[in-house]
């Protein structure tokens, strides 16, 4: 009769797997925020934020309302100047560069880091405007034939193109919740940014508009670098490889977003996403 | 855990445990009461184990359509979604060692003849063991005690040894009266569904520490093999 083989003991560092790393093994980070507070005077709403957000990926900004996550989003395209009480300290570095620099245009800034809003913001003109407008600005078309096939590739891109093809002339306003999301959306990809910011694009969109905005993030992320705020945990969920909870203008956790949606470290962020918050 | 804001998520949670804890007791009653159904030879016992095995059963069928409402209404998620989960494997562990347990007890008409006592004896120390693992995994369970669930998933191993040994014991009985053999042989098969239902106990060991930590336990675990060991 054989000896059977002796079970390995039981340690406790067996038991603590370790938690597997981030979706892609090489990262490179295109925001990189280091200590970032922000100030509305004499409130401060936003504390020592640090947080690395990747190329090519999505970052879900998710908090209680008044956590501080627009802000924060606000902060990295430097929307904040526009408030004069706003004062923002630490460092927001994109591909290591000082977004805070002096030498910075906040202009330019904006055309490399495009913003899309909780409310689709179309301009008061027609559809193949609202997209040139941009381009014309920054001067990125040197004809009229490279502005059409810039304003139609952007209107592809955000999957609008065969919806409004018929009536680039007729008024951006004319379209629906939807539409004019992906109508700004276009807009904002128009200018080629290298980094698009969402503040909840889809919380006044009904779920199929929604559908088609995440499968149109899908498809960005292959370019662009994402951040996008949402009240939606399963939109969260869906769309992001990364997930920062903020709570009370504190990054509480961040982690790979599968991780956050089914082992959150912090009873803070468990409580939340699981509909606990007090 | 502190409630949720929406009070009947919570409640849809509490239901299940009660659920499942239900099943528990029924499976420990089933199992307790089918080992002493042999051991005593108690026919009437015996029917009574297989008469319960349905209302596990129905039970299980019940948990499983609660979860499913609960994932399509509730979009359960981080702890609240590795409760549901969990609930779904053990209300399934518990279903199989309810028909290993009606399985052993129908053995019990079935063991005629000459058995040997020592043999018996065996068979009942091997079911108290058992019955006392699942007694201790169901305990985890309602406490969510990750410590004690791992002590029941490394003493699985007690439970494999007993069983190879009284594998060897109950054979060496048949070689030495041939008029046991009939017995005997269904004391093997109640042997093997006992140490099957200490398999699923430490399945559901493994559960309970996935509902408290987030964290599989590693794949290895207690095995002795008795037919590879001779």
């Amino acid at each position: 009769m054989s000896r059977m083989d002796p079970m390995p003991p039981l340690r406790a560092d067996t038991l603590t797997a370790t938690r597997p790393a981030a979706a892609a093994p090489k990262v490179t980070t295109k925001i990189k925020a280091d200590a970032v507070s922000v100030f509305y005077g004499e409130k401060q709403a936003l504390f020592d934020v640090s947080l690395d957000m990747p190329e090519k990926s999505v970052t879900a900004l998710i908090g209680p309302s008044g956590c501080g996550k627009s802000t924060f989003l606000r902060s990295i395209n430097r929307m904040n100047d526009t408030i004069p009480s706003c004062r923002v300290t630490g460092r927001i570095e994109i591909d290591g560069q000082d977004v805070n620099d002096k030498a910075i245009d906040p202009v330019l800034l904006r055309a490399q880091v495009g913003m899309v809003f909780q409310k689709a913001n179309p301009f008061p003109k027609s559809i193949f405007e609202n997209v040139a407008y941009g381009v014309r600005l920054h001067g990125l078309a040197s004809s009229r034939d490279q502005m059409r096939e810039i304003v139609e590739a952007s209107l592809r891109k955000a999957g609008l193109w065969d919806e409004v093809k018929d009536r680039l002339n007729a008024s951006g306003a004319g379209l629906s919740g939807g539409q004019q999301q992906r109508l700004v959306i276009a807009r904002a990809i128009a200018v080629n940014p290298e980094i698009i910011l969402m503040d909840e694009p889809c919380s006044a969109l009904d779920p199929i508009a929604t559908a088609k905005v995440e499968e149109l993030i899908d498809e960005l992320k292959a370019n662009y670098c994402i951040v996008i705020v949402t009240h939606s945990m399963a939109q969260a969920a869906r769309v992001s490889q990364q997930t920062a909870f903020f709570h009370m203008g504190q990054l509480i956790e961040t982690g790979p977003t599968e991780a956050i949606f089914t082992n959150p470290r912090n009873s803070r962020t468990q409580d939340y996403i699981t509909g606990r918050f007090g | 855990m502190t409630e949720h804001t929406v009070r009947s998520f919570s409640q849809d949670l509490e239901e299940l445990s009660g659920d499942l804890a239900r099943m528990g007791g029924l499976a420990e009653d089933m199992l307790s009461d089918a080992i002493q159904a042999i051991a005593s030879r108690d026919l009437a016992l015996a029917e009574t184990v297989v008469a319960r095995d349905p209302q596990i059963d129905h039970l299980q069928v019940e948990v499983e359509k609660k979860i499913l409402r609960l994932l399509a209404l509730r979009q359960p998620l981080a702890r609240d979604l590795r409760q549901t989960i969990s609930a779904l494997k053990i209300a399934t562990e518990l279903e199989r060692i309810g028909d290993l347990g009606k399985s052993i007890a129908k053995r019990v008409k079935l063991i005629d003849g000459i058995e040997p006592a020592n043999a018996l004896k065996g068979v009942a120390r091997m079911g108290r063991l058992v019955t006392a693992q699942l007694k201790r995994v169901l305990d985890a369970y309602t406490a969510q005690e990750t410590d004690a669930a791992n002590k029941v998933w490394s003493r699985d191993e007690e439970v494999d040894e007993h069983y190879q040994s009284l594998f060897r014991e109950v054979v060496t009985y048949m070689i030495e009266d041939p008029r046991t053999i009939s017995a005997c042989a269904h004391l093997l098969f109640v042997a093997k569904n006992l140490e099957r239902i200490g398999d699923h106990c430490t399945n559901i060991a493994e559960e309970i520490h996935f509902l408290v930590t987030g964290e599989q336990l590693p794949v290895e675990r207690p095995k002795v093999d008795a037919l590879n060991s001779n």
